[in-house]
Parts: C-alpha cells; sequence; structure tokens
C-alpha cells in the first residue's frame, strides 16, 4: 500500500512544512515515508506545491505527483489558477481536502468519483493561533483521512514546528490545532485507481518549428504577467492623507504605482506583490496594508 | 564532537530503521562523519543547506572542523585545493553556475592530486535560468580529473561522500572527487537514510595521511610550470593511469564499505537485467523513474532492464559492456545536453560497445529531464516502446527528446501571453 499526497499553497502558507509534518507522522507510525516541496524562485504568495509519499514498502518513486490519492488545497483561490490547477490527476476513488468556507459539493462538482472535504483552516487558525498559518492544519487533515495514528502525527507537528523556529507556545497551539482538525475527521477507506493518461510526444522538429531563435520583441510585457495573486497583504492608498508627493511611486519596485487621469496616485493591484515598501515610505502614513481575501 | 548516540541514532524504537534526511542533510552528514577537517564554502541554490547545516554544526560544537565563507566559489576551490595539500580533509559543495566558476581551480586542484571531496547539486546552467536539476554543471567537470560518483538516493549520498574519501586518498589514485545528487530531486527531498555509525567509518576511513604535505620545513613543489609538451604530457598520463585505477580502488573499498555498513556499491548497478533484453542506460535521481519504467514494461511481459552509471569518471567501460553485451538494445538516458551533438553519455556508452561483436543492434540517444523538466511514467516507458519499435524495424533510428504535448502547449501559451496575446 502506498499513499501519494500533494499540497497545494502559496509561498509562506506551510506546504512544504505541512508536507514534511506528514512525512514525519507516517514515519513515526512505522510506514516509509519520503516528502518533497517544489518552488520557483517567486517569494510570498506564488503557488507551491510539495508532496508526501508513504508506503508499507520501500518507496521506488520520487519527484512530483501527477496521480495523487490525496490532495490537500490550502487557499481555495488556487482552484482556478491554471498554473497550480491542484484537483490534476486525483485519482478515482481519492480525497480532497480543502481549505475554504464554501461548501465542499461547491468545490468540485464534475468529480463525483472523489470525496471532498471542506474545512474553514483559516478561521480555525485565526481563532486558535491568532494568524493564519495553516502547515498544522492541512496535515492534520490529511493524515486524519489518511489514518496515521494521533500521538505519531501529533509528534511530528510539534518536531517540524520547533524545527522551523517556533515558540514553545505557537508550538502547543499548534498542536492543538491540529488535534482539533483531526477529531473532526474520519479515516477514509481509499481504494484508489489512477485516472487513465494518454501521452502525446511532441518530435524535435515541431518542437523548434521555424528557423531562428525565439526573441520575444514586445516591450512592457511584464504587465501582463499578473504577479497580484503573490500577494499576502495589500497595501490601501488612504486619499483623505495622501498628498500625492510621488515618494511610493518611486520606490515601488514593481512599478506598480501609477498616476490616475485626476492626478492621484494609483496602485495596480494586477501586478502589486504586496511587498510593502510603499507602505514604509510613506512620509505621511497614507498607506495600510490588509490581509488579502479568499482563504488567506 | 558529536557523540556516537546522535549519529548512529537508527530511529529508536521506529519500525524503520534510519531517519527521515534530504540529500543535503544526507550530504552534510556524510561529511561530519568522514571528521573532515576543513570546510570552505560559498552558497548557491540549492547547495545552501549543506554547508547552513555544517555552519550551524560547527558554531554548536557538534562538529569539530574549521568552517570558512569564502568570497567566490574560485577562492573556496583554491582554498579547498591547497588545504588538502597541507594534509587537511577538505570538504566542499557547489552547484551549477558555481561549479562553473570554480571551474578552472577544479583542472589545477586535480593536477596537484589534492584528494579533497567537492558535492555538486546538480542544477541546470544559465541561460535561460532554472533552480532545477540536469546534468551539464557535473558534466561540464568530466575532463577535469575529478573521479565522479552519481547519486540516486539521499542514502547513496551519504555512502558516496564516504567512498569517494577512500578512493580519492588512496595513494594508487589522489585525485579529487565529485560526489553529485540532483537538486530538489534529492537535495530537498527527505527519505529514509540510515547514517553508518562513526566507529565503523573510523575504522573504514582512518585519518588522511598526505605522502608529502606542505610543510613551512619541507619544501615540495606541486602544480608548478613545465613549458615542455611531453612533460605535460607524462604528468597527465599519470593522472589518466591513477583516474583509471581508481576503479579498482573503489570495488576494494566498496566491499570493505558492504562488510561494515552492509549496502553494496559497484561501478554501475543492473536492475533486472538477468534476462532483459531492452535496457535502459541512466544514472542519478530520474534513475528512480527508470525502475518504475522497467517495471511497468515487466507488467507488460517486455523483458526490460536498467543499467545505471554510478561512476561515471573514470567511465565504467568493462562493466557497460559485460551488461550490455547480448541485448536486443539499449537507449541512454541523458539528463543534459550538448548543442550539435546529443547526450553527453550516449557516445560513451556508444564507443565502450563499438568493438564488442553481440553488442546490441540499437543503441537508442535519450535526451530528457532538462532543467528537470518532470517526466511521466507513461514518457519513461515511451523509450522502451520507442527501443522496441526501432529493433524490430517499424521505426527508423532517430534521437528522441522528450517533450509532452501539453507542455508544449504551455510554452506556446508562455510565448503568445509574452508576445502581447492573451
Ligand atoms: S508616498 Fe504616501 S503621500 Fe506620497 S503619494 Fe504615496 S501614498 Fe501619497
Ligand atoms: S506593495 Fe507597494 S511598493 Fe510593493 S509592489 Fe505593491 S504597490 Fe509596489
Amino acid at each position: 500500500m502506498m499513499l501519494r499526497v500533494r499540497f497545494h499553497g502559496r509561498g509562506g502558507q506551510g506546504a512544504k512544512t505541512a508536507s514534511r509534518i506528514l512525512g514525519d507522522a507516517a514515519f513515526n507510525d512505522g510506514y516509509y515515508s519520503q516528502d518533497f516541496p517544489i518552488y520557483g524562485a517567486e517569494r510570498r504568495g506564488a503557488p507551491v506545491a510539495a508532496f508526501t509519499r508513504f508506503s508499507d514498502g520501500e518507496i521506488t518513486e520520487r519527484g512530483f505527483i501527477f496521480s495523487p490519492d490525496i490532495v490537500g488545497v490550502m487557499d481555495d483561490s488556487l482552484i482556478d489558477d491554471p498554473l497550480a490547477n491542484p484537483f490534476a490527476g486525483l485519482r478515482k476513488g481519492g480525497c480532497a481536502v480543502v481549505n475554504t468556507t464554501k461548501r465542499s459539493d461547491a468545490l468540485l462538482a464534475d468529480r463525483k468519483d472523489a470525496t471532498i472535504i471542506a474545512v474553514d483552516l483559516t478561521g480555525m487558525a485565526l481563532k486558535m493561533l491568532g494568524k493564519a498559518v495553516l502547515s498544522s492544519g492541512i496535515a492534520a487533515a490529511v493524515a486524519r483521512v489518511a489514518g496515521i495514528g494521533e500521538s505519531q502525527f501529533l509528534a511530528a507537528v510539534a518536531e517540524e514546528l520547533r524545527e522551523v523556529g517556533l515558540s514553545e507556545e505557537m508550538v502547543r497551539k499548534n498542536v492543538e490545532l491540529a488535534m482539533a482538525v483531526y477529531g473532526q475527521l474520519a479515516p477514509l477507506e481509499l481504494r484508489t485507481e489512477e485516472l487513465p493518461t494518454k501521452l502525446e510526444l511532441v518530435p524535435l522538429a515541431v518542437v523548434v518549428s521555424g528557423e531562428g531563435m525565439e526573441d520575444v520583441t514586445r516591450t512592457g510585457n511584464s504587465a501582463v504577467r499578473h504577479t497580484g495573486n503573490w500577494r499576502t497583504f495589500k497595501p490601501v492608498i488612504d486619499y483623505e492623507k495622501c498628498t500625492d508627493c510621488m515618494i511610493c511611486y518611486a520606490y515601488c519596485p514593481e512599478s506598480a504605482m501609477s498616476v490616475r487621469e485626476d492626478g492621484r496616485v494609483a496602485i495596480d493591484y494586477d501586478n502589486c506583490k504586496g511587498c510593502m515598501i510603499c507602505l514604509t515610505e510613506c512620509p505621511l502614513r497614507a498607506i495600510s496594508q490588509t490581509m488579502e481575501g479568499g482563504t488567506r | 564532537m558529536p557523540t556516537e548516540g546522535d549519529l548512529a541514532d537508527d530511529g529508536g524504537g521506529h519500525a524503520v530503521k534510519g531517519k527521515l534526511l534530504t540529500g543535503n542533510a544526507a550530504a552534510a552528514s556524510a561529511a561530519r562523519l568522514a571528521r573532515v577537517d576543513y570546510i570552505p564554502a560559498y552558497p548557491i541554490t540549492p547547495q545552501t543547506e549543506i554547508i547552513e547545516t555544517i555552519a550551524d554544526w560547527v558554531r554548536e560544537g557538534t562538529m569539530d572542523a574549521k568552517f570558512v565563507q569564502l568570497e567566490s566559489e574560485h577562492s573556496m576551490m583554491t582554498a579547498a585545493g591547497t588545504a588538502s595539500l597541507a594534509g587537511a580533509r577538505v570538504f566542499t559543495a557547489t552547484s551549477s553556475q558555481g561549479l562553473l566558476y570554480a571551474m578552472e581551480m577544479l583542472y589545477n586542484v586535480s593536477g596537484w592530486r589534492a584528494p579533497m571531496v567537492l558535492v555538486n547539486v546538480s542544477r541546470a546552467l544559465a541561460a535561460p535560468i532554472v533552480l532545477e536539476p540536469d546534468h551539464n554543471d557535473v558534466l561540464a567537470a568530466r575532463d577535469s580529473g575529478f573521479i565522479q560518483l552519481h547519486s540516486e538516493t539521499c542514502q547513496e549520498v551519504a555512502d558516496m561522500v564516504l567512498l569517494a574519501y577512500r578512493v580519492a586518498e588512496d595513494s594508487r589514485v589522489m585525485l579529487p572527487a565529485i560526489v553529485n545528487l540532483d537538486g530538489f530531486y534529492l537535495s530537498f527531498t527527505r527519505e529514509r537514510v540510515v547514517l553508518p555509525d562513526q566507529k565503523g567509518v573510523d575504522s573504514f576511513l582512518p585519518p588522511y595521511q598526505p605522502p608529502h604535505p606542505l610543510r613551512a620545513s619541507q619544501p615540495v613543489a606541486k602544480g608548478t610550470a613545465v613549458m615542455e609538451g611531453f612533460v605535460y604530457s607524462y604528468f597527465k598520463y599519470n593522472m589518466h593511469a591513477a583516474a583509471v585505477r581508481a576503479k579498482k580502488v573503489f570495488s576494494e573499498a566498496a566491499r570493505d564499505y558492504k562488510e561494515l555498513f552492509g549496502r553494496d556499491y559497484g561501478p554501475v548497478e543492473g536492475y533486472r537485467l538477468d534476462d532483459a533484453e531492452y535496457v535502459i542506460v541512466m544514472s542519478n535521481s530520474f534513475t528512480t523513474l527508470g525502475r518504475q519504467a522497467v517495471n511497468r514494461m515487466r507488467e507488460r511481459g517486455v523483458p526490460a532492464g536498467l543499467l545505471k552509471l554510478r561512476m561515471v569518471r573514470p567511465f565504467p567501460t568493462e562493466e557497460v559492456v559485460a551488461l550490455l553485451k547480448g541485448r536486443k538494445a539499449a537507449a541512454v538516458f541523458d539528463q543534459n545536453l550538448s548543442p550539435g551533438s546529443g547526450g553527453i553519455l550516449f557516445p560513451e556508452v556508444a564507443a565502450s560497445m563499438y568493438h564488442v561483436r553481440d553488442r546490441p543492434q540499437t543503441i537508442l540517444p535519450v535526451v530528457g529531464g532538462l532543467g528537470g523538466k518532470q517526466l511521466t511514467s507513461d514518457e519513461m516507458t515511451s523509450i522502451f516502446e520507442e527501443m522496441i519499435a526501432v529493433n524490430s524495424g517499424s521505426k527508423p533510428l532517430a534521437p528522441m527528446f522528450l517533450m509532452r504535448s501539453e507542455e508544449m502547449a504551455k510554452v506556446k501559451r508562455a510565448v503568445a501571453l509574452a508576445e502581447g496575446g492573451s
């Protein structure tokens, strides 16, 4: 028996830590286990994935999991993100655990062959931890569904969170949160089957169609690659206080500040990454921050 | 110094022995077990965790060694080589562009016959930029005179570092060694690793005894200007002979290693080769995917097998010949690309087989996994399907360059977006 779990989150939400908690928990519970994160050079907010495999025999797989038995989605705004595509390849008879305030039947209507579990992990985390840290919650949900023993799991939560440097108090609160999530759910008898796949290889001649080289010649195109969804915090200008001194305009590293027709500065939320440099630099404290919407 | 207990921790009470370690942690742990004296370092993704871990251990006193961060990989390698000549056991690690930046010094360090160990965490070379692995970095050092050992698992990373010291420091070899591990697929992957115990390692790897250490009162010339091609040739031929001898030395060391720690390593490793007619040749972490493909083909009744190159320098020609001769077809999976030629290991395997009478009729060149490109299991089995089709004459022999249609569609979408479409 081998279970393959794929976590989807945004940088900073704790997908990697979740995969490690689950890896430790399974290992503590006597399984062979393996965990692995994948991320680019992007910072907080960009879609990331992490993986855990565990098995009662040696694991002879590695790398990306194309057909997971369980997916853990830490942010429901990822569901429609084509870069994340969190349900891709989810096995027949598999399970998706989604952190959301929506109802489970509103999430994956076209996959009647899989179990969808909706839990408001952000809500629980805000209540119990005072912040939206999701690693222990999503790991707890997946561990419970996968049938991993409670004591081994809770030990893994404490072990991993200590390793990333959390205070003893936060470790204790996370363990309590994990217990609460774990207690809410029940183990599933997962009998899964890989979805049929069809391989279509592209011959080299098609990959490199045309002669010469691929240069992108359009200028100003970085704006079309929207990076606004990387944001965890959102800067908001208070126009009562703002004097249009343009200091934020000069400091914004993303050129996400512009000037409106009426001469007022404005933030381009499609591209603002939420670095909060503008907030730091504004001499009039006219910029404040709010938490991004969705489940963050 | 670390206590034996914490290094030999077998996870006390766990049903599964060992502990979960990343490839990077396995490399650092092996350096500590080898009781290295000196670690000159410079950080680069995805190697950084190795030197961070070692720096922590040195700081907290659980590793008795000198750690220095240099200002570049070039200086790092210079410091490593000279310290090794002075008689220190030296460990360092780099990746990708860092290895290229150090390249000039690699040839010097090997020419000095300084037996240090360098861990390379493979990452594809710029440009364009990516963080994930292929082997153009480590294979750029192919001709440098370093012994090269490539790892498939985190366990192998730890074991290869220890074996590398034994081989490098052997008086019949006296060459530096590179242990390669793939970025992400090993460097950041945690899996079960059983670390050897300190006492065992101490007996396997006694303190390094340099034959002619640099000492203030005892001058010795290393890497001098010779100014004459025939003198230069003399030294280079000696390096070649030493590198060739390293294979035998490795096998001897591996025998001792097996006796002490139970794990058995040869310069190459066969998987389900006994009756195999179709064989894929590959190295490093994606070999795990190759094994899965072999199993899938076997389930379909195809006699498939795999030949893993663990030692890339010296090239294990005799072992490759012994394991490939008599097969119907072979494919060489290169996770690297020499533009204008193709995969780098393919010609080496093909050349090994050229004079063998019952060589495989087909040797298929395959390039895949560049920049860490993920490979589905269908993609891996397609290599066997191609081998069979070419060998039966139903398809002409043409190199494969793996790319799936959905990946190509994503490339097209990204280019269109950049060009101003939507
Ligand atoms: S720095 Fe502050 S006051 Fe100046 S334009 Fe920006 S928001 Fe307005
Ligand atoms: S937070 Fe402010 S400075 Fe940072 S990208 Fe957004 S607008 Fe620019």
